[in-house]
């Protein structure tokens, strides 16, 4: 083994490594190479599969020389081209995309108010709000010393974290009716979806605040400050920049998990998406946008994000 | 025993709740007096139902259907879109009022809701990858892979165990022997892998033949095997316990079946007329 941990230490077996399995994963594709088309198949193949992995090693070489930023920007202009490539394959109608961008954001002609993706924001904007006070709740349950209190919050979050989702969107669309409570499609998904990731969250929020050093709140108590007062001021406030990235992490997952409550007939992203695609039997287009929209979306909340946490961090900051 | 007083009062709220679910011409008071139908449909079908994406209105022969019936109730029409399976599950707890949705009245389902009128006929056909040469008549399919939608009468067809729950079905037998079956969430999605290519995911699939025939009018290189493997009657549906309303639909379907709205509906969306 550590004659081929060795090897992998050297720059160029690296390169080589890198290049043979670009040429086995080239080589799986049955290619057609230009101007040799009447080459037999597996020959073809051979050709189209070195030449991909002579591309791939050449652009390696060329960037090694490259300052870091430079590097970031290409791999991620090449990888755009690579995805725009793939895309193209597939002979889509762009002008049916264009035409129903403005129907999947929400803005089509004759739509309701709320509805495609800008109703998945609010539903999800909505939902981490509930979500993060029901979590807050919870893990200061979960570390409380009372009984009762601790065996609703761990009874909330083993169940709402050990059922599959759309169950749960099921339980409280079908299910509260047969006790007399019948709520509309959005309000149950906003429910659903608060509970759930309030769940998972609880969790997040508990190993922040354990993480919060012993000292902290040692000095707390020693400044005559109550335990709520040594929470609220002292604990919470280091907690938050540790639990906002985590936090992040759930909000861009919710978003599109935020598309199972299309089973309850919300017009969000997704079923917008599904429905425009099947009206013309145009379905890969429609999911390709609306899968370039979350992704958008979720580039959005990422900068949000690291904003917030820059916030947060002010105290540690070099 | 206060405990079993507890559950006798438990039960008592219970059958309260459940009186007040079939107590009779509730939900058609409820439609007259709000003066709006509800209706549910599933806008992943069409020509059945679908919405266009220029207008978003819904289209089709459902919807179309549904307007009509809207109309001679005298009240004005709403859509609403929960999934296929929310729909067929029964207990709407009325949020809607009724599925115009080509639905066939299967015993299971008319467990949990009432078929008060078959409107249309629906012929259900295989279909192959235009590329294939196996596959001549529906018997050749047997032990083949072949693409239905998750919980539709064409699964349970191959899983034969059909059973369509009303009075004048007609008559059908079992043709295609120890499928393999391949369940998709609608049958588009099957239609789809079928139009990978002859055998890339499946050597068939099974469905309703308007269905079948929009999607090869749309450039899907598939061909139609053989002759129908049976007929469904496809009902309107409401939730259980209103005989006023269950009466009431009846009435109007009868009534646009008698004066021709039916068919001149069916010919317009179906090229043909499918009522009979």
């Amino acid at each position: 083994m550590s004659t081929l941990a060795d090897l992998l230490d050297r720059r160029d077996a690296r390169l080589a490594l890198i290049g043979l399995i670009v040429f086995l994963i080239a080589a799986a594709f049955p290619w057609t190479v230009p101007g040799l088309a009447g080459l037999p198949p597996l020959l073809a193949r051979l050709v189209g599969g070195l030449l991909i992995a002579g591309l791939a090693v050449a652009n390696i070489l060329v960037l090694r020389r490259m300052p870091f930023e430079f590097q970031v920007l290409l791999a991620w202009a090449e990888l755009l081209l690579v995805f725009a490539l793939f895309f193209w394959s597939f002979g889509l109608d762009y002008r049916f995309i264009l035409a129903n961008v403005p129907g999947l954001l929400g803005f089509g002609a004759g739509q309701a108010f709320l509805q495609g993706a800008v109703l998945t924001v609010v539903i999800c904007l909505v939902s981490i709000a509930f979500a993060t006070l029901l979590a807050l709740i919870g893990a200061l349950a979960r570390l409380s010393g009372n009984g009762l209190a601790f065996g609703v919050a761990t009874f909330y979050i083993s169940f709402f974290r050990g059922t599959p989702l759309l169950l749960q969107v099921l339980l409280i669309y079908l299910g509260l009716p047969q006790i007399g409570l019948t709520l509309e499609a959005v309000p149950a998904g906003i429910i659903a979806l608060s509970l759930c990731y309030g769940a998972y969250m609880a969790e997040i929020f508990r190993a922040g605040i354990e993480a919060v050093g012993r000292g902290q709140r040692e000095a707390a108590a020693s400044l005559g400050l109550t335990h709520a007062q040594a929470m609220r001021l002292v604990i919470l406030p280091q907690a938050m920049r540790l639990v906002i990235p985590p936090t992040g992490n759930q909000f861009i997952a919710m978003l599109k998990d935020s598309s199972l409550v299309s089973v309850m007939g919300v017009w969000e992203l997704m079923f917008l998406a599904r429905t425009y695609g099947r009206a013309e039997f145009k379905y890969m287009e429609m999911l390709i946008t609306a899968a370039l929209i979350y992704w958008l979306l979720s580039a959005v909340f990422e900068v949000i994000q690291a904003r917030i946490e820059r916030h947060y961090g002010k105290g540690v900051r070099p | 025993m206060p405990l079993s007083r507890r559950g006798a009062v438990l039960a008592a709220a219970l059958s309260l709740v459940a009186a007040a679910e079939v107590s009779a011409g509730e939900a058609l008071d409820r439609i007259k007096e709000a003066g709006v139908l509800t209706m549910s449909t599933d806008p992943e079908y069409p020509p059945q139902s679908s919405l266009d994406p220029a207008t978003n209105e819904f289209q089709g022969f459902d919807i179309d259907v549904g307007r009509e019936i809207a109309r001679r109730l005298g009240v004005d029409i709403r859509f609403v879109t929960p999934g296929w399976d929310v729909i067929t599950a029964g207990r709407w707890a009325g949020r809607w009022d009724i599925s115009v949705g080509s639905m066939t009245p299967t015993e299971e389902r008319a467990q949990v809701l009432d078929f008060p009128a078959v409107y249309y006929f629906t012929p259900a056909s295989l279909v192959v990858h235009k590329d294939n040469e196996t596959i001549a008549t529906p018997a050749d399919a047997g032990g083949k892979r072949i693409g239905v939608g998750v919980a539709t009468t064409y699964e349970s067809y191959l899983k034969k165990d059909l059973t369509i729950d009303v009075a004048d079905a007609p008559p059908f037998t079992y043709q295609i022997d120890d499928a393999e079956i391949r369940t998709y969430d609608t049958d588009l999605l099957a239609l789809d892998d079928l139009r990978l290519g002859d055998g890339t995911r499946l050597d068939a699939a099974f469905t309703a033949l308007p269905t079948i025939l929009d999607a090869i009018e749309r450039g899907y290189p598939f061909k139609i095997v053989g002759e129908p493997l049976f007929k469904e009657p496809l009902s309107v549906a409401i939730d259980k316990g209103d005989p006023e309303l269950a009466a009431e639909i009846t009435r109007i379907v009868d009534e646009m079946k008698a004066d021709g709205t039916l068919a001149k509906l069916s010919a317009q969306y179906y090229g043909t007329d499918l009522t009979q």
